[in-house]
């Protein structure tokens, strides 16, 4: 034979890629692996949790506070309870990791030679901003307003979205040597014809930054104030114009920010009212119920006929009846009764029903519109009629979340890089699809234990509206370890090298949740696996791995978690492997001789992690893991206290008393201290 | 499939406590299904050797590896360098696997991590049942598919002995009488008069008792040879 045939199987080592996305994942428009931050905030690693949110998100911080979080609406924990917390385990975390987020900040080298400029600093504008400044490029960006961040300066309202939050985010983005330009209005302080001249690409994101009106008689007049510019004043602290009663019109997230906006402005009364039923509106739940405790009425099913006016004074809004809102293939296209019809009395009316962007600023470039006034633009390149004038954020996706103005910021990036690369943009466009992790069965929910949501509290609802201050209570410490160890870690279980099992069934017989199926080898299916890594330490040809988590991580790291140890100790040295719960409770402290071993969970420890413990010097072991109502996986604390058990047997050779290799299952709540110290206590010094 | 055990630390120990470069070799076929001489349990193992080292004050370098098979030579090919590096290689493959590496390695020691125990399944979770014993002639189609040269203790072909008790061999209360277990399961087959009919004495040379067996398969041989 003159080559080898049979190829040695690799070595595994390491975390694997993934595979599949879970839900919460392939929810978010820029793919946060969310369950990979959450994991590592339960391990109290708030500033890789950050590392992970800011790797793919530059606006984190507005996320953390705003995000409508669409990951939490897919969180496979809704077939249990409910969904994990997951924006505020965000907010917890990058709160948390503040200080390290501003160390980490530094310019980056602009090698590439070419510059870029930006319309708008908006979620889109400033993503797109961060990622061509990564990429060398120099970046500079005109806004509009006085401050950077569009609308997320501009018109969100203080308490809901701090400005020093903001400010974190744009520092960041600023940090990495992006120019900005503000208070410039394009067209007028710089043309268009001078931007192209000025840089390679220009990237025009300037979202819908003006309110929509009605087309309704007395519409024009005092007392009858916009959306956007009313917001804008209320931001900047300007006078606003409102009375005592305020009618705001419209049913979205922007006019409950403008419901409540007013009240905290100091309105008396602030009702809304809008065209579609409770369950129609499209304002998040959320948002309304906050809005109704602080007092807020809304109108449901009227429709606005006309301002009535006594002369220049506003009295209220002429409504009609809404009889339907959406036709019967489910269009906008609402209908009345024109006979119901009433006067909701009001001195002033602010009209938030909708808004639109101003392409002014585009005469005399050739950047096409269509004939709604609309830009026209190619959806494989973002690119606009005119080549090298990319387009993003809401001017494209339409009104729509803040993370998704970041996604499409994310691809204009992508695009720009490969048009200056001269490369095929539509081609370099095109994603891979990644598999998204089903449902949770219904015969693995059942084992899934319910575990109460976190919820985070809000300020009393008649003390919050009288001044802008941010009206969520953040998680302390303790709490934000619960919610994290809620999430059921989907996506982020086993992996089984085909080319290392060899088909023995224990993986199978092990799992708690029947996610292995086993033909010429194990395949551990994503949508059953519940990730307690009883099986990885239990194979018998080492084939298993873990996503997002090196199964080899303890073991070579043994000699730094026991240290040194003193021949001439009284004390032994005692390995704690201690489930993260434990671990993490920094209201205990152990004395020097028991040498922590953080551990996520009992289940994922292995003999040999054990074992080298004893090689490293360790005189014994001293698992602290949850008792079975504690432990988030059935089965756990039996099977390993079997693991256990067995080890004792492979070191009694040594001379190593059983004594040596001691578990306690703690109780949640319960002083477990005392418990490990019987343990050490009865351990033997090696050798003595 | 074959089922072993790992022998103790100490047998292991005595063994290995004069070598400086010792492979813990392990077998990822059948004694891994029995966690006896897989990948794990070669880590395991080096572990344990290394620990001991350090007691006992021995500079032993110890290291671990796996292959998936310890009785074909194909399998060999790609680590067998690396191996013939140690001064001692303890093998963690079945006695097979042992007998073959040694037959290969040249000048390098090779010791057996585990003993080699019998054919046998996994009767449930944890528990590995002897079921055959590689006899060369198999008469199971007579004994309604339970061997009695295998799980019958002292071999009979005729029926059970006079240790037979409520279905258990003298030999232990745990141990089910092979005998019978075949008069019960060829009564719910209805064969048992099969039993009556007179057979001629068996012939064991096809057993070890004919001396080692080898098996040839002609069609299979010399795959590599070139045209004629």
């Amino acid at each position: 034979m003159s080559e080898a045939k049979v190829k040695e199987k690799k070595e595994v080592a390491g975390t694997p890629e993934k595979t599949h996305f879970p839900p919460c994942r392939d929810a978010c428009p820029v793919k946060t692996d969310i369950q990979n931050y959450v994991w590592l905030i339960g391990e109290g690693r708030n500033e890789d949790a950050f590392d992970i949110i800011r790797s793919v998100n530059p606006i984190a911080s507005v996320c953390s506070l705003i995000c409508h979080h669409p990951c939490e609406q897919q969180c496979r924990r809704c077939d249990v309870d409910k969904p994990v917390s997951i924006r505020h385990l965000k907010r917890f975390a990058i709160e948390q990791a503040t200080e390290y987020r501003r160390s980490k900040r530094k310019a980056v080298p602009k090698t590439r030679g070419k510059s870029i400029g930006i319309i708008g600093s908006g979620p889109s504008g400033l993503t797109a901003a961060n990622d061509l400044a990564d990429l060398g490029y120099d970046v500079t960006i005109y806004e509009k307003g006085p401050d950077l961040g569009g609308m997320l300066s501009s018109a969100i309202p203080t308490y809901r979205l701090s400005r020093e939050a903001l400010r974190e985010d744009i520092d960041d983005v600023l940090s990495k040597g992006v120019e900005s330009v503000t208070n410039c209005n394009i067209g007028e302080d710089i043309t268009m014809k001078e931007l192209r001249e000025k840089h390679d690409a220009v990237l025009v994101a300037v979202g819908l930054a003006e309110s929509r009106s009605l087309p309704i008689p007395g519409v024009d007049g005092p007392g009858v104030l916009l959306a956007i510019p009313f917001l804008f004043n209320a931001a900047y602290g300007k006078p606003t114009g409102i009375g005592k009663r305020v009618l705001v019109i419209g049913g979205g997230n922007v006019a409950v920010d403008v419901a409540r906006t007013a009240l905290r402005l100091g309105a008396e009364n602030v009702e809304m009212v809008c065209l579609e039923s409770e369950e129609e509106m499209p304002a998040w739940d959320w948002e309304v119920e906050e809005a109704d405790e602080e007092g807020i009425k809304v109108h449901h099913r009227w429709g606005p006929k006309g301002v009535s006016r006594d002369g220049d004074t506003v009295k209220g809004l002429d409504v009609v009846k809404v009889t339907s809102v959406f036709d019967e293939s489910g269009r906008f296209n609402p209908k009345f009764d024109e006979n119901q019809k009433q006067l909701i009395e009001a001195d002033t009316i602010i009209i938030t029903i909708g808004q639109m962007s101003n392409y002014d600023f585009l005469k005399g470039s050739s950047v096409e519109r269509d004939e709604r006034g609309l830009l026209k633009w190619d959806r494989a390149t973002q690119m606009s009629s005119e080549s090298g004038v990319f387009v993003s954020g809401e001017v494209v996706t339409g009104p729509g979340s803040a993370i998704a103005a970041a996604a499409s910021g994310h691809r204009s990036a992508r695009a720009i890089h490969l048009f200056l690369e001269g490369k095929d943009v539509a081609a370099g466009l095109q994603d891979e699809e990644i598999a998204r992790i089903e449902k949770l069965p219904p015969d693995v929910a059942c084992k899934v234990k319910s575990v109460p949501r976190n919820e985070t509290e809000l300020l009393d609802p008649k003390t919050r509206c009288r001044e802008f201050i941010q009206i969520e209570i953040g998680y302390d410490e303790m709490t934000a370890l619960k919610e994290a160890r809620r999430c059921r870690s989907c996506g982020g279980g086993a992996l089984v090298d085909q080319d290392k099992c060899m088909a023995c069934l224990t993986c199978l017989r092990i799992c708690p949740y029947d996610a292995p199926v086993v033909t010429n080898a194990s395949y551990i299916s994503p949508d059953r696996c519940q990730a307690c890594g009883l099986c990885a330490p239990e194979c018998p040809a080492r084939a298993i791995r873990m996503f997002g988590y090196d199964v080899d991580s303890i073991r070579n790291e043994m000699s730094a978690y026991i240290g040194k140890v003193d021949p001439s100790r009284k004390e032994p040295v005692v390995a704690a492997f201690m489930c993260s719960k434990y671990a993490l409770d920094k209201s205990v402290s152990l004395p020097s001789n028991i040498r922590p071993i953080q551990v996520h969970c009992a289940s994922r420890i292995d003999t040999l992690d054990v074992l080298k413990a004893f090689e490293a010097g360790a005189d014994g072991v001293a698992v602290v893991m949850c008792d079975s109502e504690g432990c988030r996986h059935p089965g756990v604390s039996r099977i390993v206290a079997r693991r256990l058990r067995h080890i004792q047997g492979l070191v009694q050779p040594l001379g190593i008393a059983n004594e040596a290799v001691g578990h306690l299952k703690a109780t949640e709540g319960q002083d477990w201290t005392e418990g490990l110290g019987g343990i050490a206590a009865g351990i033997p010094v090696r050798g003595k | 499939m074959i089922v072993g055990s790992q022998k103790p630390l100490d047998e292991i120990w005595g063994m290995v406590k004069d070598s400086k470069n010792v492979l813990v070799f392990g077998c990822n076929t059948c004694v891994a299904i029995c966690h006896a001489g897989g990948e794990k349990e070669a880590e395991s193992i080096a572990s344990l050797l290394r620990t001991k080292a350090g007691q006992e004050g021995v500079d032993m370098k110890v290291e671990s590896m796996g292959i998936q098979r310890h009785c074909e030579p194909e399998y060999f090919e790609p680590v067998m360098d690396r191996v013939r590096g140690y001064d001692m290689v303890l093998s963690t493959a079945c006695g097979v696997g042992v007998n073959f590496l040694a037959e290969r390695i040249g000048k390098v020691q090779v010791c057996p991590g585990i003993n080699t125990s019998f054919y046998g399944a996994v009767e449930s979770p944890g528990v590995f049942k002897e079921l055959c014993a590689g006899c060369g002639d198999c008469i199971l189609h007579m004994t309604g598919g339970i061997c009695p040269v295998a799980r019958c203790s002292k071999t009979l072909m005729n029926g059970p002995c006079g240790g037979t008790d409520n279905g258990k061999c003298e030999i232990g209360k745990e141990v089910d009488c092979a005998w019978y277990l075949i008069v019960e399961r060829m009564k719910t087959l209805g064969t048992l008069d099969q039993l009556a009919e007179v057979r001629p004495p068996r012939d064991w040379s096809p057993g070890t008792a004919g001396g080692p067996r080898r098996l040839t398969i002609e069609h299979l041989m010399d795959m590599e040879e070139s045209e004629e």
